[in-house]
Protein backbone atom coordinates (compact mmCIF):
# COMPACT_ATOMS: atom_id res chain seq x y z
CA UNK A 1 0.00 0.00 0.00
CA UNK A 2 2.83 2.40 0.89
CA UNK A 3 4.37 1.52 -2.42
CA UNK A 4 1.30 2.59 -4.32
CA UNK A 5 1.01 5.84 -2.42
CA UNK A 6 4.65 6.71 -3.00
CA UNK A 7 4.24 5.82 -6.65
CA UNK A 8 1.35 8.26 -6.94
CA UNK A 9 3.51 10.84 -5.20
CA UNK A 10 6.23 10.15 -7.72
CA UNK A 11 4.06 10.61 -10.80
CA UNK A 12 2.12 13.54 -9.42
CA UNK A 13 5.45 15.25 -8.75
CA UNK A 14 6.51 15.20 -12.40
CA UNK A 15 3.48 14.96 -14.68
CA UNK A 16 4.93 17.13 -17.47
CA UNK A 17 8.09 15.08 -17.70
CA UNK A 18 6.20 11.78 -17.81
CA UNK A 19 3.74 13.03 -20.40
CA UNK A 20 6.59 14.30 -22.56
CA UNK A 21 8.31 10.92 -22.46
CA UNK A 22 5.04 9.11 -23.11
CA UNK A 23 4.54 11.37 -26.10
CA UNK A 24 8.07 10.56 -27.34
CA UNK A 25 7.28 6.88 -26.98
CA UNK A 26 3.99 7.36 -28.82
CA UNK A 27 5.73 9.27 -31.61
CA UNK A 28 8.25 6.48 -32.12
CA UNK A 29 5.49 3.88 -32.17
CA UNK A 30 3.18 5.81 -34.47
CA UNK A 31 5.91 6.70 -36.95
CA UNK A 32 7.01 3.10 -37.11
CA UNK A 33 3.52 1.64 -37.37
CA UNK A 34 2.39 4.11 -40.02
CA UNK A 35 5.52 3.54 -42.09
CA UNK A 36 5.14 -0.22 -41.71
CA UNK A 37 1.49 -0.02 -42.66
CA UNK A 38 2.16 1.86 -45.87
CA UNK A 39 4.98 -0.48 -46.83
CA UNK A 40 3.22 -3.71 -45.88
CA UNK A 41 -0.14 -2.91 -47.41
CA UNK A 42 1.50 -1.94 -50.72
CA UNK A 43 3.68 -5.04 -50.62
CA UNK A 44 0.73 -7.19 -49.58
CA UNK A 45 -1.43 -5.97 -52.46
CA UNK A 46 1.45 -6.59 -54.84
CA UNK A 47 2.37 -9.98 -53.41
CA UNK A 48 -1.05 -11.49 -52.85
CA UNK A 49 -1.42 -12.93 -56.35
CA UNK A 50 2.26 -13.56 -56.96
CA UNK A 51 3.12 -16.82 -55.17
CA UNK A 52 6.90 -16.39 -55.22
CA UNK A 53 6.92 -12.82 -53.91
CA UNK A 54 4.28 -13.79 -51.39
CA UNK A 55 6.20 -16.75 -49.98
CA UNK A 56 9.48 -14.85 -49.94
CA UNK A 57 8.14 -11.68 -48.34
CA UNK A 58 6.23 -13.58 -45.67
CA UNK A 59 9.18 -15.73 -44.68
CA UNK A 60 11.68 -12.87 -44.70
CA UNK A 61 9.50 -10.66 -42.51
CA UNK A 62 8.98 -13.74 -40.32
CA UNK A 63 12.73 -14.06 -39.89
CA UNK A 64 12.94 -10.42 -38.74
CA UNK A 65 10.51 -11.16 -35.97
CA UNK A 66 12.60 -14.10 -34.80
CA UNK A 67 15.75 -12.03 -34.29
CA UNK A 68 16.02 -10.80 -30.69
CA UNK A 69 15.29 -7.10 -30.32
CA UNK A 70 18.52 -5.98 -28.70
CA UNK A 71 20.48 -7.79 -31.42
CA UNK A 72 18.49 -6.13 -34.20
CA UNK A 73 18.83 -2.72 -32.55
CA UNK A 74 22.56 -3.28 -32.18
CA UNK A 75 23.12 -4.38 -35.76
CA UNK A 76 21.98 -0.97 -37.04
CA UNK A 77 24.31 1.01 -34.78
CA UNK A 78 27.46 0.65 -36.93
CA UNK A 79 25.39 1.92 -39.87
CA UNK A 80 23.28 4.76 -38.45
CA UNK A 81 24.84 5.50 -35.05
CA UNK A 82 23.05 5.55 -31.70
CA UNK A 83 19.80 7.28 -30.88
CA UNK A 84 16.26 6.75 -32.05
CA UNK A 85 17.17 5.81 -35.61
CA UNK A 86 18.50 2.26 -35.05
CA UNK A 87 15.58 1.55 -32.74
CA UNK A 88 13.04 2.79 -35.24
CA UNK A 89 14.60 0.83 -38.10
CA UNK A 90 14.50 -2.35 -36.04
CA UNK A 91 10.94 -1.70 -34.85
CA UNK A 92 9.90 -1.07 -38.45
CA UNK A 93 11.18 -4.52 -39.41
CA UNK A 94 9.29 -6.07 -36.49
CA UNK A 95 6.06 -4.32 -37.39
CA UNK A 96 6.01 -5.61 -40.97
CA UNK A 97 4.88 -9.22 -40.61
CA UNK A 98 1.58 -8.76 -38.74
CA UNK A 99 0.36 -6.17 -41.24
CA UNK A 100 1.69 -7.93 -44.32
CA UNK A 101 0.28 -11.27 -43.27
CA UNK A 102 -3.14 -9.83 -42.48
CA UNK A 103 -3.21 -7.83 -45.71
CA UNK A 104 -2.57 -10.97 -47.70
CA UNK A 105 -5.06 -13.11 -45.78
CA UNK A 106 -7.56 -10.25 -45.81
CA UNK A 107 -7.38 -9.97 -49.58
CA UNK A 108 -7.61 -13.76 -49.81
CA UNK A 109 -10.85 -13.69 -47.87
CA UNK A 110 -12.60 -11.39 -50.34
CA UNK A 111 -15.15 -13.63 -52.12
CA UNK A 112 -14.10 -14.09 -55.77
CA UNK A 113 -17.74 -13.70 -56.83
CA UNK A 114 -17.80 -10.14 -55.50
CA UNK A 115 -14.68 -9.24 -57.45
CA UNK A 116 -16.13 -10.92 -60.53
CA UNK A 117 -19.31 -8.89 -60.36
CA UNK A 118 -17.27 -5.70 -59.89
CA UNK A 119 -15.38 -6.63 -63.02
CA UNK A 120 -18.67 -7.33 -64.79
CA UNK A 121 -19.87 -3.87 -63.85
CA UNK A 122 -16.92 -2.50 -65.73
CA UNK A 123 -14.71 -1.43 -62.81
CA UNK A 124 -11.04 -0.96 -63.60
CA UNK A 125 -8.44 -2.99 -61.70
CA UNK A 126 -7.65 0.02 -59.55
CA UNK A 127 -11.23 0.77 -58.60
CA UNK A 128 -11.77 -2.92 -57.86
CA UNK A 129 -8.82 -2.71 -55.51
CA UNK A 130 -9.82 0.52 -53.78
CA UNK A 131 -13.59 0.16 -53.82
CA UNK A 132 -14.02 -3.56 -53.35
CA UNK A 133 -11.01 -5.56 -52.26
CA UNK A 134 -9.32 -3.27 -49.76
CA UNK A 135 -12.57 -2.15 -48.07
CA UNK A 136 -13.60 -5.78 -47.64
CA UNK A 137 -10.19 -6.78 -46.32
CA UNK A 138 -9.92 -3.69 -44.13
CA UNK A 139 -11.04 -5.14 -40.77
CA UNK A 140 -8.42 -7.88 -41.08
CA UNK A 141 -5.71 -5.44 -42.15
CA UNK A 142 -6.61 -3.23 -39.18
CA UNK A 143 -6.30 -6.20 -36.85
CA UNK A 144 -2.73 -6.63 -38.11
CA UNK A 145 -2.01 -2.94 -37.58
CA UNK A 146 -3.25 -3.18 -34.01
CA UNK A 147 -1.04 -6.19 -33.25
CA UNK A 148 1.95 -4.37 -34.71
CA UNK A 149 1.18 -1.33 -32.62
CA UNK A 150 1.05 -3.38 -29.39
CA UNK A 151 4.29 -5.20 -30.18
CA UNK A 152 6.03 -1.96 -31.11
CA UNK A 153 5.00 -0.17 -27.91
CA UNK A 154 6.41 -3.00 -25.80
CA UNK A 155 9.71 -3.38 -27.63
CA UNK A 156 10.25 0.38 -27.95
CA UNK A 157 10.97 0.40 -24.21
CA UNK A 158 14.33 -1.20 -25.05
CA UNK A 159 15.28 1.68 -27.36
CA UNK A 160 16.87 3.43 -24.39
CA UNK A 161 19.65 0.81 -24.37
CA UNK A 162 20.80 2.04 -27.77
CA UNK A 163 20.46 5.71 -26.87
CA UNK A 164 16.82 6.26 -27.79
CA UNK A 165 14.05 8.11 -25.96
CA UNK A 166 10.73 6.98 -24.65
CA UNK A 167 9.42 5.44 -21.47
CA UNK A 168 12.37 3.05 -21.28
CA UNK A 169 14.32 5.93 -19.73
CA UNK A 170 12.30 5.51 -16.52
CA UNK A 171 13.09 1.81 -16.40
CA UNK A 172 16.76 2.42 -17.02
CA UNK A 173 17.09 5.21 -14.49
CA UNK A 174 15.34 2.98 -11.97
CA UNK A 175 17.81 0.19 -12.67
CA UNK A 176 20.88 2.37 -12.33
CA UNK A 177 19.64 3.77 -9.02
CA UNK A 178 18.14 0.56 -7.68
CA UNK A 179 17.89 0.62 -3.89
CA UNK A 180 17.89 4.41 -3.75
CA UNK A 181 14.69 6.38 -3.14
CA UNK A 182 12.21 6.50 -6.02
CA UNK A 183 14.05 3.91 -8.09
CA UNK A 184 11.25 1.35 -8.07
CA UNK A 185 8.67 4.06 -8.55
CA UNK A 186 10.56 5.05 -11.66
CA UNK A 187 10.57 1.48 -13.03
CA UNK A 188 6.85 1.10 -12.32
CA UNK A 189 6.23 4.37 -14.10
CA UNK A 190 7.99 3.03 -17.18
CA UNK A 191 6.13 -0.27 -17.13
CA UNK A 192 2.66 1.05 -16.32
CA UNK A 193 2.76 3.93 -18.76
CA UNK A 194 4.06 1.67 -21.53
CA UNK A 195 1.17 -0.74 -21.07
CA UNK A 196 -1.33 2.13 -20.77
CA UNK A 197 0.09 3.73 -23.90
CA UNK A 198 -0.30 0.40 -25.70
CA UNK A 199 -3.95 0.24 -24.68
CA UNK A 200 -4.61 3.88 -25.55
CA UNK A 201 -3.07 3.48 -28.98
CA UNK A 202 -5.11 0.32 -29.46
CA UNK A 203 -8.21 2.35 -28.66
CA UNK A 204 -7.12 5.01 -31.13
CA UNK A 205 -6.72 2.35 -33.82
CA UNK A 206 -10.08 0.86 -32.91
CA UNK A 207 -11.73 4.26 -33.37
CA UNK A 208 -9.83 4.74 -36.62
CA UNK A 209 -11.05 1.33 -37.73
CA UNK A 210 -14.67 2.26 -36.97
CA UNK A 211 -14.38 5.46 -38.92
CA UNK A 212 -12.66 3.93 -41.92
CA UNK A 213 -14.70 0.74 -42.22
CA UNK A 214 -17.43 1.00 -44.84
CA UNK A 215 -20.98 0.99 -43.50
CA UNK A 216 -21.95 -2.44 -44.76
CA UNK A 217 -18.93 -3.95 -43.02
CA UNK A 218 -19.70 -2.62 -39.56
CA UNK A 219 -21.11 -5.06 -37.11
CA UNK B 1 -17.32 -22.14 -31.30
CA UNK B 2 -17.58 -20.16 -28.12
CA UNK B 3 -17.30 -16.56 -27.20
CA UNK B 4 -13.57 -16.71 -26.52
CA UNK B 5 -12.84 -17.41 -30.12
CA UNK B 6 -15.65 -15.30 -31.43
CA UNK B 7 -13.76 -12.05 -31.19
CA UNK B 8 -10.52 -13.42 -32.47
CA UNK B 9 -11.79 -15.80 -35.05
CA UNK B 10 -10.17 -19.13 -35.03
CA UNK B 11 -6.45 -19.48 -35.24
CA UNK B 12 -5.75 -21.70 -38.17
CA UNK B 13 -2.38 -22.88 -39.29
CA UNK B 14 -1.06 -23.77 -42.62
CA UNK B 15 1.20 -26.13 -40.81
CA UNK B 16 4.27 -26.37 -42.91
CA UNK B 17 4.92 -22.75 -43.43
CA UNK B 18 7.76 -21.58 -41.28
CA UNK B 19 6.42 -18.13 -40.59
CA UNK B 20 6.16 -16.91 -37.08
CA UNK B 21 2.82 -18.14 -35.82
CA UNK B 22 2.37 -15.45 -33.20
CA UNK B 23 0.91 -13.19 -35.81
CA UNK B 24 -1.58 -15.57 -37.19
CA UNK B 25 -4.03 -13.94 -34.85
CA UNK B 26 -7.24 -15.49 -35.98
CA UNK B 27 -8.93 -14.04 -38.97
CA UNK B 28 -7.28 -16.56 -41.16
CA UNK B 29 -10.06 -17.94 -43.24
CA UNK B 30 -9.96 -21.68 -43.55
CA UNK B 31 -9.39 -21.56 -47.25
CA UNK B 32 -6.04 -23.28 -47.05
CA UNK B 33 -4.21 -20.62 -48.99
CA UNK B 34 -5.01 -19.03 -52.29
CA UNK B 35 -6.34 -21.23 -55.01
CA UNK B 36 -4.07 -19.64 -57.57
CA UNK B 37 -0.95 -20.81 -55.82
CA UNK B 38 1.77 -21.89 -58.23
CA UNK B 39 2.30 -25.59 -58.47
CA UNK B 40 5.99 -25.44 -57.63
CA UNK B 41 5.08 -23.66 -54.46
CA UNK B 42 2.51 -26.24 -53.51
CA UNK B 43 5.02 -28.98 -54.14
CA UNK B 44 7.65 -27.11 -52.13
CA UNK B 45 5.22 -26.84 -49.25
CA UNK B 46 4.32 -30.52 -49.41
CA UNK B 47 8.00 -31.44 -49.28
CA UNK B 48 8.64 -29.06 -46.35
CA UNK B 49 11.08 -27.20 -48.55
CA UNK B 50 11.27 -24.27 -46.13
CA UNK B 51 12.15 -26.60 -43.28
CA UNK B 52 14.92 -28.12 -45.35
CA UNK B 53 16.34 -24.84 -46.61
CA UNK B 54 16.36 -23.12 -43.21
CA UNK B 55 19.34 -25.04 -41.79
CA UNK B 56 21.31 -24.29 -44.97
CA UNK B 57 20.62 -20.58 -44.53
CA UNK B 58 21.55 -20.69 -40.86
CA UNK B 59 24.76 -22.58 -41.65
CA UNK B 60 25.66 -19.98 -44.27
CA UNK B 61 25.06 -17.19 -41.77
CA UNK B 62 27.24 -19.03 -39.25
CA UNK B 63 29.96 -19.42 -41.87
CA UNK B 64 29.89 -15.70 -42.65
CA UNK B 65 30.14 -14.87 -38.95
CA UNK B 66 33.01 -17.33 -38.54
CA UNK B 67 34.93 -15.84 -41.48
CA UNK B 68 34.31 -12.35 -40.13
CA UNK B 69 35.51 -13.48 -36.70
CA UNK B 70 38.69 -14.93 -38.22
CA UNK B 71 39.29 -11.82 -40.30
CA UNK B 72 39.37 -9.61 -37.21
CA UNK B 73 42.90 -10.78 -36.38
CA UNK B 74 42.13 -10.96 -32.70
CA UNK B 75 45.66 -11.80 -31.60
CA UNK B 76 46.91 -8.36 -32.53
CA UNK B 77 43.71 -6.51 -31.73
CA UNK B 78 43.18 -3.98 -28.96
CA UNK B 79 42.43 -5.45 -25.57
CA UNK B 80 38.75 -4.39 -25.57
CA UNK B 81 38.17 -6.31 -28.76
CA UNK B 82 40.32 -9.31 -27.90
CA UNK B 83 39.01 -9.93 -24.43
CA UNK B 84 35.33 -9.48 -25.23
CA UNK B 85 35.48 -11.86 -28.14
CA UNK B 86 37.42 -14.75 -26.60
CA UNK B 87 35.55 -17.86 -27.58
CA UNK B 88 36.46 -20.14 -24.67
CA UNK B 89 35.94 -17.70 -21.80
CA UNK B 90 33.30 -15.35 -23.17
CA UNK B 91 31.26 -16.29 -26.19
CA UNK B 92 30.75 -20.00 -25.61
CA UNK B 93 29.87 -19.85 -21.89
CA UNK B 94 27.50 -16.97 -22.67
CA UNK B 95 25.80 -19.00 -25.37
CA UNK B 96 25.31 -21.82 -22.88
CA UNK B 97 23.92 -19.44 -20.26
CA UNK B 98 21.62 -17.99 -22.88
CA UNK B 99 20.29 -21.43 -23.77
CA UNK B 100 19.88 -22.41 -20.12
CA UNK B 101 17.79 -19.34 -19.43
CA UNK B 102 15.64 -19.92 -22.50
CA UNK B 103 15.27 -23.63 -21.76
CA UNK B 104 14.17 -23.32 -18.13
CA UNK B 105 11.83 -20.43 -18.73
CA UNK B 106 10.18 -22.17 -21.67
CA UNK B 107 9.81 -25.38 -19.65
CA UNK B 108 8.24 -23.48 -16.76
CA UNK B 109 5.89 -21.71 -19.14
CA UNK B 110 4.72 -25.03 -20.55
CA UNK B 111 4.27 -26.54 -17.10
CA UNK B 112 2.25 -23.57 -15.85
CA UNK B 113 0.39 -22.25 -18.88
CA UNK B 114 -1.03 -25.41 -20.43
CA UNK B 115 -2.73 -26.75 -17.26
CA UNK B 116 -3.92 -23.21 -16.52
CA UNK B 117 -5.32 -22.92 -20.01
CA UNK B 118 -7.11 -26.26 -19.62
CA UNK B 119 -8.57 -25.17 -16.29
CA UNK B 120 -9.80 -21.89 -17.71
CA UNK B 121 -11.68 -23.60 -20.51
CA UNK B 122 -13.57 -25.97 -18.15
CA UNK B 123 -17.18 -25.07 -17.41
CA UNK B 124 -16.84 -23.36 -14.00
CA UNK B 125 -14.24 -20.87 -15.23
CA UNK B 126 -15.15 -20.82 -18.84
CA UNK B 127 -17.03 -17.55 -18.83
CA UNK B 128 -13.88 -15.66 -17.83
CA UNK B 129 -12.19 -16.97 -20.99
CA UNK B 130 -12.82 -13.99 -23.29
CA UNK B 131 -11.63 -11.55 -20.66
CA UNK B 132 -8.43 -13.52 -20.12
CA UNK B 133 -7.75 -13.81 -23.83
CA UNK B 134 -8.21 -10.04 -24.12
CA UNK B 135 -5.75 -9.44 -21.27
CA UNK B 136 -3.32 -11.87 -22.86
CA UNK B 137 -3.54 -9.94 -26.12
CA UNK B 138 -2.91 -6.54 -24.58
CA UNK B 139 -0.11 -8.09 -22.51
CA UNK B 140 1.95 -7.93 -25.67
CA UNK B 141 2.62 -4.30 -24.82
CA UNK B 142 4.25 -5.28 -21.52
CA UNK B 143 7.89 -4.23 -21.66
CA UNK B 144 10.10 -7.21 -20.76
CA UNK B 145 12.82 -4.76 -19.78
CA UNK B 146 10.72 -3.32 -16.97
CA UNK B 147 9.52 -6.73 -15.88
CA UNK B 148 13.14 -7.88 -15.44
CA UNK B 149 13.97 -4.91 -13.24
CA UNK B 150 10.86 -5.41 -11.10
CA UNK B 151 11.85 -9.04 -10.59
CA UNK B 152 15.37 -7.93 -9.77
CA UNK B 153 13.99 -5.84 -6.92
CA UNK B 154 12.00 -8.83 -5.66
CA UNK B 155 14.41 -11.72 -6.11
CA UNK B 156 17.87 -10.19 -6.37
CA UNK B 157 20.43 -10.71 -9.10
CA UNK B 158 21.11 -13.82 -11.06
CA UNK B 159 20.01 -16.30 -13.61
CA UNK B 160 16.89 -17.52 -11.82
CA UNK B 161 15.47 -14.03 -11.52
CA UNK B 162 15.67 -13.79 -15.30
CA UNK B 163 14.08 -17.20 -15.69
CA UNK B 164 11.09 -16.30 -13.51
CA UNK B 165 10.60 -12.95 -15.19
CA UNK B 166 10.69 -14.56 -18.63
CA UNK B 167 8.30 -17.27 -17.48
CA UNK B 168 5.76 -14.62 -16.60
CA UNK B 169 6.43 -12.72 -19.82
CA UNK B 170 6.06 -15.71 -22.14
CA UNK B 171 3.15 -17.21 -20.23
CA UNK B 172 0.55 -15.18 -22.07
CA UNK B 173 1.02 -16.49 -25.64
CA UNK B 174 0.94 -20.12 -24.49
CA UNK B 175 -2.05 -19.53 -22.24
CA UNK B 176 -3.89 -17.74 -25.02
CA UNK B 177 -3.11 -20.39 -27.61
CA UNK B 178 -4.07 -23.20 -25.25
CA UNK B 179 -7.43 -21.56 -24.60
CA UNK B 180 -8.05 -20.63 -28.20
CA UNK B 181 -6.95 -24.08 -29.36
CA UNK B 182 -9.24 -25.88 -26.92
CA UNK B 183 -12.13 -23.57 -27.68
CA UNK B 184 -11.64 -24.06 -31.38
CA UNK B 185 -12.43 -27.76 -31.09
CA UNK B 186 -15.81 -28.44 -32.65
CA UNK B 187 -18.39 -28.84 -29.87
CA UNK B 188 -20.16 -31.52 -31.91
CA UNK B 189 -17.10 -33.76 -31.87
CA UNK B 190 -16.94 -33.52 -28.09
CA UNK B 191 -20.68 -34.18 -27.88
CA UNK B 192 -20.21 -37.23 -30.05
CA UNK B 193 -17.42 -38.46 -27.83
CA UNK B 194 -19.49 -37.88 -24.72
CA UNK B 195 -22.38 -39.70 -26.34
CA UNK B 196 -20.12 -42.66 -26.95
CA UNK B 197 -19.58 -42.84 -23.20
CA UNK B 198 -16.35 -40.90 -22.71
CA UNK B 199 -16.05 -39.13 -19.36
CA UNK B 200 -15.22 -35.41 -19.35
CA UNK B 201 -11.61 -36.27 -18.61
CA UNK B 202 -11.42 -38.74 -21.45
CA UNK B 203 -13.02 -36.28 -23.83
CA UNK B 204 -10.35 -33.80 -22.82
CA UNK B 205 -7.38 -36.12 -23.24
CA UNK B 206 -8.60 -38.10 -26.23
CA UNK B 207 -10.41 -35.45 -28.26
CA UNK B 208 -9.81 -31.86 -27.20
CA UNK B 209 -6.08 -31.90 -26.44
CA UNK B 210 -4.99 -33.85 -29.54
CA UNK B 211 -7.04 -31.54 -31.74
CA UNK B 212 -5.64 -28.46 -30.03
CA UNK B 213 -2.01 -29.64 -30.20
CA UNK B 214 -1.06 -27.66 -33.34
CA UNK B 215 -2.26 -24.38 -31.85
CA UNK B 216 -0.68 -25.10 -28.45
CA UNK B 217 2.63 -26.03 -30.07
CA UNK B 218 2.57 -22.80 -32.04
CA UNK B 219 2.18 -20.93 -28.76
CA UNK B 220 5.07 -22.82 -27.20
CA UNK B 221 7.25 -21.97 -30.18
CA UNK B 222 6.40 -18.29 -29.82
CA UNK B 223 7.21 -18.48 -26.11
CA UNK B 224 10.56 -20.11 -26.85
CA UNK B 225 11.49 -17.42 -29.36
CA UNK B 226 10.38 -14.66 -26.98
CA UNK B 227 12.47 -16.23 -24.25
CA UNK B 228 15.58 -16.47 -26.41
CA UNK B 229 15.06 -12.86 -27.42
CA UNK B 230 14.50 -11.56 -23.94
CA UNK B 231 17.36 -13.62 -22.50
CA UNK B 232 19.48 -11.09 -24.40
CA UNK B 233 18.47 -8.60 -21.70
CA UNK B 234 19.57 -10.91 -18.87
CA UNK B 235 22.91 -9.10 -18.68
CA UNK B 236 21.07 -6.10 -17.20
CA UNK B 237 20.50 -7.94 -13.96
CA UNK B 238 23.57 -10.10 -13.86
CA UNK B 239 22.07 -13.12 -15.55
CA UNK B 240 24.74 -13.50 -18.23
CA UNK B 241 23.90 -14.59 -21.73
CA UNK B 242 24.97 -13.21 -25.08
CA UNK B 243 23.58 -9.79 -24.21
CA UNK B 244 26.84 -9.28 -22.27
CA UNK B 245 28.78 -9.27 -25.51
CA UNK B 246 26.34 -6.92 -27.25
CA UNK B 247 26.50 -4.60 -24.27
CA UNK B 248 30.32 -4.67 -24.22
CA UNK B 249 30.26 -3.71 -27.86
CA UNK B 250 27.91 -0.82 -27.09
CA UNK B 251 29.79 0.45 -24.06
CA UNK B 252 33.30 0.03 -25.48
CA UNK B 253 32.20 1.32 -28.89
CA UNK B 254 33.62 -1.72 -30.62
CA UNK B 255 31.41 -2.44 -33.59
CA UNK B 256 32.90 -5.90 -34.28
CA UNK B 257 31.96 -7.00 -30.77
CA UNK B 258 28.45 -5.68 -31.28
CA UNK B 259 28.10 -7.42 -34.61
CA UNK B 260 29.43 -10.78 -33.45
CA UNK B 261 27.22 -10.72 -30.35
CA UNK B 262 24.11 -9.79 -32.28
CA UNK B 263 24.84 -12.32 -35.01
CA UNK B 264 25.33 -15.13 -32.49
CA UNK B 265 22.01 -14.33 -30.81
CA UNK B 266 20.34 -14.27 -34.21
CA UNK B 267 21.86 -17.65 -35.10
CA UNK B 268 20.68 -19.16 -31.81
CA UNK B 269 17.17 -17.75 -32.28
CA UNK B 270 16.86 -18.85 -35.89
CA UNK B 271 18.13 -22.34 -35.05
CA UNK B 272 15.60 -22.81 -32.32
CA UNK B 273 12.82 -21.35 -34.41
CA UNK B 274 13.68 -24.00 -36.99
CA UNK B 275 13.61 -26.72 -34.33
CA UNK B 276 10.24 -25.37 -33.24
CA UNK B 277 8.96 -25.52 -36.80
CA UNK B 278 10.19 -29.13 -37.07
CA UNK B 279 8.40 -29.99 -33.84
CA UNK B 280 5.21 -28.33 -35.06
CA UNK B 281 5.31 -30.32 -38.25
CA UNK B 282 6.20 -33.70 -36.84
CA UNK B 283 4.61 -33.66 -33.38
CA UNK B 284 1.11 -32.89 -34.54
CA UNK B 285 -1.15 -35.93 -34.21
CA UNK B 286 -1.71 -37.80 -37.42
CA UNK B 287 -4.86 -36.78 -39.19
CA UNK B 288 -4.94 -33.27 -37.79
Amino acid sequence: MDGIISWFDYISGRPDEILADTWDHAKITLTVVIAATIFSVLLGVYAQRRPTVRALSLSITGIFLTIPSLALFAIFIPIVGIGNTPAMLALFLYALLPILRNTVTGLDSVPPAVVESAKGMGMSTMSQLFQIRIPLAWPIIMAGIRISSLITVGIAAIAVLVGGDGLGTYIQSGLTRLGLPNSLESVWTGVVFTVVLGLVLDLVWATFQRVTTTKGQRM
Amino acid sequence: MTAATGAQGRIGYEGQDADNPELQEGHRPATGGPSHEASWLRRARANHLGLKLAPVGIALLALVVYLYYQSLGLNDAVIQLRSSLEWGTKLWPQTLQHLQIAFWSTLLVVVVAIPLGIMLTRPPLRRYGPAIVAVANSGQALPAYGLLILFLSLLGQGKWTVIWALTLYALLPVLRNTMVGLDGVDRNIIEAGRGMGLTRMQALTKIELPLAVPVILAGVRVAMILNIGMATLAFLIGGGGLGVTINSGLKLQQDPVLIIGAALVAIVALTFDWIGALAETYLRPKGV
